[in-house]
């Protein structure tokens, strides 16, 4: 069997086993382990790998920022910080027809700077917006399919806990991919909000509206929000300035990993010196920490064990081998692949996805002629990857996201949340047609950073 | 008719708070090292009057990262927080669902006994010490020349290798434990939410 008939088989009887409810890092680690015992002859070799490539896999210093980012989010959810963004944004727009689902979506931009998941993002956003929207009489629709969407916002605005696995696998610079993620994330945000004003016109009767708030009250509840703004100020202007310009030669002021550190630490601290973080609250806290940490790392053992395979077969050099020789537009294939990923992302979660395809797309992407140098295309493909995995959290059937909000809320049944969720995802598909056909949205900052 | 119910909830609770207990040491440990690493920043950023960034920071950090994630997987397992796709299984009858769960609930058993083996003999290769007869005995593999130790601060690598290696006993044990727990979900009918 050939190399590339060989992974593709492989490839199947892994999905046939995810399809069967085999935990995800489990079929990507036992196909790379069978699949290199086939090539290999004997399964020795993949065996005594297993010696050191867990410890190595979850010592790896880049991927330290993972658990701590982790860490940060839940300290951040634990410690009130979702509730005063919300108060605060939802005083500036709740006046707006739609308003309160406005400034839902800017909390959960609000939220996102400071926490790197979608999922932790979508829930406690919804804890805190969803009772309020239903008491201002927002239609179930409208409240949930926001809230789901704008938890996405979680993940593309940094830090980003996937971001930075795409950055390892790609070999690309952290920061730059922090980076790179401004622009488009603004971009969701703002197209979200569009998305609402939208929807309140063509339905009327999804939103309320409410008395102007006094700019007195506006500036004291925004105040309050000034633990975010300190945090992410500190955190991601830390890894990204360079103080050259005040003592010429001085590095960054944090390394990412230390920035994660430090978020996670400031965030506890806060918590602790405010009263709302006791000894129980620290035990949820690394308990919720320890479950999210410990899947995601199973999926990179996972993949870990898969990518020996994957090399061994060569099957990602000779597709794109392939791909050129066919003579493809390089459009084309963009497209194709993001195709692949809104499919796949229906039933799949996009960590699992962005393990599995970029060993494969990368290699043909990076081989392709777009226009840029091989790093600018890999960041700005990172970018389009990650927003076209997002979709898939509030895409149904299995959109995470939304059976999240749908668990918040669970009087209101799944069809109202679909159908709220649909201008969201237009709104999404939008941004990512603007995104491929102006590279520099994604590049423009990178280049002016660096 | 179950498999012994009663000593499948009493075992549960002793998995249960082993698994929960490791896991808050483990989270205790990586806010340890986030705030070690601040004070590493703060001493770093003082270089000049006397102070220093702590010595190794960075390798403490991933090392203790490898201890805290072992610690959190055996956690992870119990609460059934591995990511699975369920849409095309919950087509099925609810006992059907649970017997794809106790499969995948077996499957774990098996590959993390077999990593925590292979675990086991990579710590014996970092493992100076023991006599030829006792590591024989032990199935520990030769004993190296060299205990390998880390790049700053010298540690020896079987260190933290045995703090993880806890960790991936303890998975094996909550493994164990969840296919029994899932096998009478099964004879139950119907898994219950977690």
């Amino acid at each position: 069997m050939t190399g590339l008939a060989l992974a593709l088989s492989a490839f199947g009887c892994m999905l046939v086993g995810i399809f069967l409810r085999v935990p995800i890092a489990l079929a990507m680690g036992l196909t790379g382990f069978f699949g290199s015992w086939y090539v290999i002859g004997v399964p020795t070799g993949a065996l005594a790998q297993l010696k050191s490539l867990s410890y190595e896999t979850f010592s790896n210093p880049g991927l330290a920022i993972v658990p701590l980012f982790l860490l940060m989010g839940q300290f951040a959810t634990r410690t009130g910080m979702s509730a005063a963004l919300f108060e605060a944004a939802s005083d500036w727009l709740g006046h707006r027809k739609g308003g309160v689902a406005m400034a839902s979506v800017g909390a959960c931009a609000g939220f996102g700077a400071i926490c790197g998941s979608s999922l932790a993002t979508a829930s406690t956003m919804g804890q805190v917006a969803l009772p309020e929207m239903r008491a201002r009489g927002y239609s179930d629709a409208l409240s949930t399919g926001v809230l789901a969407a704008g938890g996405t916002l979680g993940i593309l605005i940094p830090p980003s806990i996937i971001l930075v696995i795409y950055a390892i696998m790609a070999e690309q610079n952290i920061v730059k991919m922090f980076m790179a993620a401004l622009i488009p994330g603004v971009l969701a945000a703002l197209g979200y909000i569009i998305t609402v004003a939208i929807y309140v016109r063509v339905r009327p009767n999804s939103a309320s509206t409410a008395p102007r708030i006094p700019y007195g009250r506006r500036l004291k509840t925004l105040k309050a929000t000034w633990p975010v703004f300190v945090i992410f100020g500190l955190t991601m202007g830390g890894i990204i300035a360079d103080w050259n310009w005040v003592r010429p030669g001085t590095q960054a002021l944090f390394t990412p990993n230390e920035a994660a550190a430090f978020g996670a630490a400031a965030t506890g601290l806060y918590g602790v010196l405010t009263g709302k973080l006791d000894w129980e609250g620290f035990k949820l806290t690394i308990l919720q920490t320890a479950k999210a940490t410990g899947m995601i790392f199973a999926i990179l053992l996972g993949a870990e064990v898969l990518k020996g395979f994957l090399a061994l077969t060569r099957a990602p050099d000779l597709l794109a081998d392939w791909v050129t020789t066919q003579g493809f537009l390089p459009i084309t294939v963009l497209l194709v692949m993001l195709l692949c990923y809104l499919i796949f992302g229906c039933v799949m979660d996009s960590l699992s996805m962005i393990l599995l395809t970029v060993p494969i797309f990368l290699p043909i992407i990076e081989v392709l002629d777009f226009g840029m140098t091989a790093e600018e295309t890999a960041i700005w493909f990172g970018i389009l990857a990650l927003i076209v995995v997002e979709v898939g959290l509030i895409t149904p059937p299995v959109g995470m996201n939304l059976f999240i909000i749908n668990g918040v809320a669970r009087d209101i049944p799944m069809g109202q949340t679909y159908r709220g969720v649909t201008p969201f995802v237009l709104s999404d598909l939008v941004r990512v047609g603007i995104l491929v056909a102006f590279p520099a949205l994604t590049l423009w900052l990178v280049g002016i950073a660096f | 008719m179950a498999l012994a119910v009663e000593t499948q909830n009493r075992i549960g609770r002793g998995v249960e708070a082993l698994a929960k207990g490791w896991a808050i040491l483990g989270g205790t440990l990586l806010v340890a090292l986030s705030v070690m690493t601040v004070v590493s920043i703060i001493g770093r950023a003082l270089t000049g009057y006397g102070l220093g960034p702590v010595p190794g920071d960075y390798e403490l950090v991933a090392n203790g990262c490898a201890i805290a994630i072992f610690a959190f997987l055996p956690w992870c397992q119990l609460r059934r927080g591995h990511v699975t796709v369920d849409i095309f299984i919950n087509r099925l009858s609810s006992r059907a669902v649970a017997v794809f769960g106790c499969l995948g609930d077996a499957l774990v058993l098996v590959v993390s006994a077999v990593i925590a083996h292979q675990l086991y003999l990579g710590w014996g290769e970092k493992f100076p010490y023991g006599s030829d007869a006792l590591r024989d005995a032990l199935a520990m593999g030769y004993r190296p020349f060299f205990a390998e130790t880390t790049y700053e601060l010298q540690i020896p690598v079987w260190m933290p290798y045995t703090a993880a290696l806890i960790g991936a006993v303890l998975m094996v044990i909550v493994a164990a434990y969840t296919v029994w727990r899932s096998l009478n979900w099964v004879i139950d009918g119907q898994e219950p939410q977690l």
